[in-house]
C-alpha cells in the first residue's frame, strides 16, 4: 500500500488529486496495465489459435477439393492425349481441363513427335507458364521414385503455396505415369485469403473490445480498492493535524474495512492517550498554579514584616542584636528571592494557561528603554543605541520585563558594557542586546530559553529564579514575536528580541477566539 | 481630613492582615482592620476612615462586591489588594470603582506609596473655576456641578478630571495620567485610566456612550474638550 494517497506529502495538498492521477506508479495505473497485460494474453492466444485452426481448415479443404479435381481432370484429359502429341492437342486438352468447376489454370509440357517440348496451357490473361512453377516444385514432380511396397507409384502429385504479387496461390503438379505429358495448376486463394483476412479482423477487434473492457473493469476494481485508501489517506492526515477525533465510517467486512476499524480503534487509543496526557499535564499546571498561589499568601505576609526588619537593619540605631544580624539580612534577602521566585512562576502559570493578556498602550521605545534601565540603576553599565520617536503599540509592562531580564543576564553573565540596539525591520520592531562577555557555549545555546537550564550543573547558583529567559520569550511570543539567542563573531553572546510594531491586531484576534472565557470569567466574578 | 490619615484594612488571612498593619503603623498611618467584607462595612460606618485597603479574596462576600456596595454611597478612595494579579480580576476590580490596585506579595513600601498618592488627590488647590458646557469645575472648593447639581466624584476621578481640565484641548497620554493622577511609575497599568475615565463619564456625560466632553484620542489617550 506504498503507493496509496496517503502517502503523498501533505504540504501540497492543493496539487495531490492531479498528482494522484498522474503518478505513474500509481496503484490504479498499475491495476490497469495488469488487467490489460491478462485480458492481451488471453484475448491474443485465443484469437492465434482460432486463427490459426480456421486457416489450416480453409486451406485443407480448399486446397483437397482442387486438388482432387486436377487429379481427375488429368486422368480424364491429359491420360487420354496420344504420345507424342502436338502443342494444339495440349492446348486444347489443357483448356478442357481448366474448364471444371474449380476454375485454376493449367499448363501441360510433353514432347511432340521430333522430340521437342511442347506446352499446352489453358489460356488466361497472364498464360500460365512454366516459369510460375517454382523449380524445387518441378524437380519432385520429374523425379522418378523407385518403386517398393510403401511406394506404388513411381511419379505423384505435388503442391506448393506460393504467393505472387501479394496474391497466395496454390500451385500442383503431377506426371503421367506411363508416359503422359506433365501437368501443372495454378489455382489463386484468394478468396481464402479473403475470408482469412476477415476473420482476423474480426479477431482484432474482439481483442481490443477485451482490452478496453478489461480496463474499464481495472477502473472500477481500483476505485473501490482506491476510495477507501484514499479516505484513510486523508483521515490519516487529519490525525496527524491533531484532529484527534477524526472516524471513519466502517462498512462491509473485507480488508478494508478491518484496516479502518484499525484506524478507528488507533485514533481512539491515541485521542484517549492524548487526553490522559493532556490531563495529566493540566493537573501537574495546576498544582504548580495553586502552589504559587498558596505561596503567596503566607509570602505577602513575611514579605511585610521582612521590611520592618529591613527598617530596623537600616536605621543603625543598634536595635538589633549584632548577633542575629547575619541572620535577619539572610532572612531579608531570602525572602526576597523567594517572593521574586514566586511571581515568577506565577507568571509561568499564566502562561500555560493561557490567560496571560496584552495590555497595550503607544509607547515611545527610546524612552521605554531609558526608564527601564534607569529604574534598575543600570545607567552607566548600558549603551543604548536608538533612535527618540519609534513609537510602538505593544503592552509595556511585558517589553520591561522582556528588556529586564535580557539586560539582566547579559550583565550578570557577559558583563558591561551591554549595548543595546533598537531598529526597525519592515513592520517588526528589532531590539538587540549584546553583551561582552565570553559568549554562550554552542552546547548550551538551545536551551537558554529552557525553564531553570543551567549551564551547568557544578556552576554556583546565580540570582535568577532560572525562568528569567523563560518568561522573556512566552512575553515575546505573546506580542507575536519571539527572541534569538547567538554569538556575536566579534565575541559576545547577542539576543535578538523581534516584535510587531503594532500587536493590537494579533490581540483582536485573541479577544474574537477567548470573548466567551472572559465573560463567563467576569459573570462569576461579578456575581459570587 | 487628620493629619495621621486614618485606613480600613480589610483581609481575612490573620498573618497579612497582622503584618501589613504592622508595616503600614510603622509607616505612620492610623489603621483599623476587618476580617470579612461586612465587619468591614460595619466599621465603616463608624470609623469613616480616610481609605480602604480591601482584599479581593474575601469569605462571604468578595472583594469586589464590598467595593460595589462602598460605591453606592461613598466617594471614598479604596486600593484593592489582589491575590491573583489575573488580568480579568483587575478588570473587575477597576469596574467596580476601585482607584488603584496593588498585587501580592505586596511590599509594604508599595502599598505605602500607592495610598499617600490617593489620599494626596483630595488635596486642595488653589485656583479657579473653569467651565465646560454644563458642567462647572470650582477647584478652590474642589467640587464639580453639572447643571447647578453637586456631582459626587471620587478623588482619582476629581483629579483626572483636574488634570484633564487645565489642559484643555491638548490630548493626554495614559502614561502621562498616570503618573499625573496615579504617580505610577513607568509601567503604570493603563487599564486605570480607561476604568476612571469610564466612571467619569458615566457621571459627567449627557449620555456616556457617546461622550462630548471626555474625548478618546485613538492611539494617544483622552481629551477634555468644550461641547461646541
Amino acid at each position: 500500500m506504498t503507493d496509496a494517497p496517503g502517502g503523498i506529502r501533505g504540504w501540497r495538498p492543493g496539487r495531490k488529486g492531479v498528482l494522484w492521477r498522474l503518478r505513474f506508479t500509481s496503484l490504479r495505473l498499475r491495476l490497469v496495465v495488469v488487467f490489460g497485460l491478462v485480458a492481451l494474453t488471453a484475448a491474443v492466444s485465443a484469437s492465434g489459435i482460432a486463427y490459426w485452426l480456421n486457416r489450416e481448415a480453409v486451406l485443407t479443404r480448399a486446397q483437397d477439393a482442387v486438388l482432387r479435381d486436377f487429379r481427375q481432370e488429368m486422368q480424364n484429359h491429359a491420360s487420354a492425349l496420344p504420345m507424342p502429341t502436338t502443342q494444339d492437342e495440349l492446348m486444347r486438352t489443357a483448356g478442357q481441363m481448366a474448364n471444371s468447376s474449380q476454375r485454376f489454370s493449367v499448363l501441360l509440357v510433353a514432347e511432340d513427335t521430333n522430340k521437342q517440348t511442347v506446352f499446352g496451357n489453358s489460356g488466361g490473361l497472364n498464360g500460365f507458364s512454366l516459369e510460375d512453377v517454382p523449380k524445387s516444385l518441378r524437380t519432385a514432380v520429374n523425379k522418378q521414385q523407385s518403386v517398393t511396397d510403401g511406394n506404388k507409384e513411381p511419379y505423384h502429385l505435388y503442391w506448393q503455396r506460393v504467393t505472387e504479387h501479394g496474391t497466395p496461390y496454390l500451385v500442383a503438379g503431377t506426371r503421367m505415369i506411363g508416359g503422359g505429358p506433365t501437368g501443372y495448376m495454378l489455382k489463386s486463394l484468394e478468396p481464402e485469403a479473403k475470408d482469412l483476412n476477415s476473420l482476423a479482423w474480426s479477431l482484432g477487434i474482439a481483442t481490443g473490445l477485451a482490452l478496453i473492457g478489461s480496463a474499464l473493469l481495472a477502473q472500477a476494481a481500483a476505485t473501490t480498492v482506491l476510495k477507501p485508501v484514499h479516505r484513510l489517506g486523508i483521515a490519516a492526515r487529519r490525525l496527524g493535524e491533531g484532529k484527534l477525533d477524526t472516524r471513519l465510517r466502517v462498512s462491509g467486512t473485507d480488508e478494508l474495512a478491518e484496516l479502518s476499524r484499525t484506524f478507528n480503534q488507533t485514533a481512539e487509543a491515541l485521542e484517549k492517550r492524548v487526553a490522559d496526557m493532556a490531563a495529566r499535564d493540566d493537573a501537574s499546571r495546576r498544582f504548580v498554579a495553586d502552589m504559587s498561589h498558596e505561596l503567596r499568601t503566607p509570602l505577602t505576609a513575611i514579605t511585610a514584616v521582612v521590611e520592618v526588619l529591613e527598617e530596623e537593619l537600616d536605621a543603625e540605631t543598634g536595635s538589633v542584636d549584632p548577633m542575629i544580624e547575619p541572620a535577619v539580612r539572610l532572612v531579608v534577602s531570602e525572602t526576597k528571592r523567594l517572593g521574586d521566585l514566586v511571581e515568577n512562576l506565577m507568571e509561568v502559570t499564566r502562561f500555560d494557561a493561557g490567560t496571560a493578556r496584552l495590555v497595550l498602550d503607544d509607547v515611545d521605545l527610546a524612552d521605554q528603554i531609558t526608564a527601564c534601565i534607569d529604574a534598575r540603576a543600570w545607567l552607566d553599565a548600558v549603551d543604548l543605541d536608538a533612535e527618540r520617536g519609534i513609537h510602538s503599540r505593544l503592552d509595556p509592562r511585558r517589553l520591561d520585563v522582556i528588556l529586564a531580564n535580557l539586560i539582566g543576564n547579559a550583565l550578570k553573565h557577559g558583563g558591561s558594557p551591554v549595548r543595546v540596539s533598537v531598529r526597525l525591520e519592515d513592520d517588526d520592531l528589532v531590539i538587540a542586546v549584546r553583551d561582552h562577555g565570553p559568549g554562550i557555549p554552542e552546547d548550551v545555546l538551545p536551551h537558554v530559553f529552557d525553564r531553570f537550564y543551567k549551564a551547568s550543573a557544578s556552576r554556583p547558583r546565580s540570582e535568577g529564579s532560572g525562568l528569567g529567559l523563560s518568561i522573556a520569550m512566552e512575553n515575546a511570543h505573546i506580542h507575536g514575536g519571539g527572541i534569538t539567542a547567538a554569538n556575536s563573531p566579534d565575541g559576545g553572546a547577542v539576543f535578538t528580541l523581534r516584535l510587531p510594531r503594532d500587536a493590537s491586531a494579533l490581540m483582536e484576534e485573541t479577544d474574537k477566539g477567548e470573548s466567551e472565557g472572559d465573560g463567563s470569567d467576569g459573570s462569576k466574578g461579578n456575581t459570587p | 481630613m487628620s493629619p495621621v490619615p486614618s485606613l480600613l484594612l480589610i483581609e481575612d488571612d490573620d498573618a497579612i492582615r497582622t503584618a501589613l498593619e504592622l508595616s503600614l503603623t510603622r509607616q505612620g498611618h492610623r489603621v483599623a482592620t476587618a476580617a470579612s467584607g461586612e465587619d468591614g462595612l460595619k466599621l465603616l460606618r463608624e470609623q469613616r476612615p480616610d481609605l480602604i485597603v480591601l482584599d479581593v479574596m474575601l469569605p462571604g462576600i468578595d472583594g469586589f462586591e464590598v467595593c460595589r456596595r462602598i460605591r453606592r454611597t461613598d466617594q471614598l478612595p479604596i486600593i484593592l489588594l489582589t491575590a491573583r494579579s489575573d488580568d480579568i480580576d483587575i478588570v473587575v476590580g477597576l469596574e467596580s470603582g476601585a482607584d488603584d490596585y496593588v498585587v501580592k506579595p505586596v511590599q509594604g513600601r508599595v502599598l505605602d506609596a500607592r495610598i499617600r498618592a490617593v489620599l494626596r488627590r483630595g488635596e486642595r488647590e488653589a485656583n479657579d473655576a473653569a467651565s465646560f458646557g454644563s458642567l462647572v469645575i470650582d477647584r478652590a472648593a474642589m467640587t464639580v456641578t453639572k447643571n447647578g447639581e453637586d456631582l459626587q466624584l471620587t478623588p482619582t476621578e476629581l483629579r483626572l478630571l483636574l488634570e484633564l481640565s487645565r489642559r484643555p484641548g491638548q490630548a493626554l497620554s495614559r502614561q502621562q495620567l498616570l503618573r499625573l493622577v496615579w504617580e505610577h511609575d513607568y509601567l503604570g497599568d493603563s487599564r486605570l485610566v480607561d476604568a476612571c475615565v469610564q466612571r467619569l463619564r458615566a457621571k459627567v456625560e449627557d449620555v456616556p456612550s457617546s461622550p462630548t466632553l471626555i474625548r478618546t484620542v485613538r492611539g494617544v489617550g483622552y481629551r477634555l474638550d468644550s461641547p461646541q
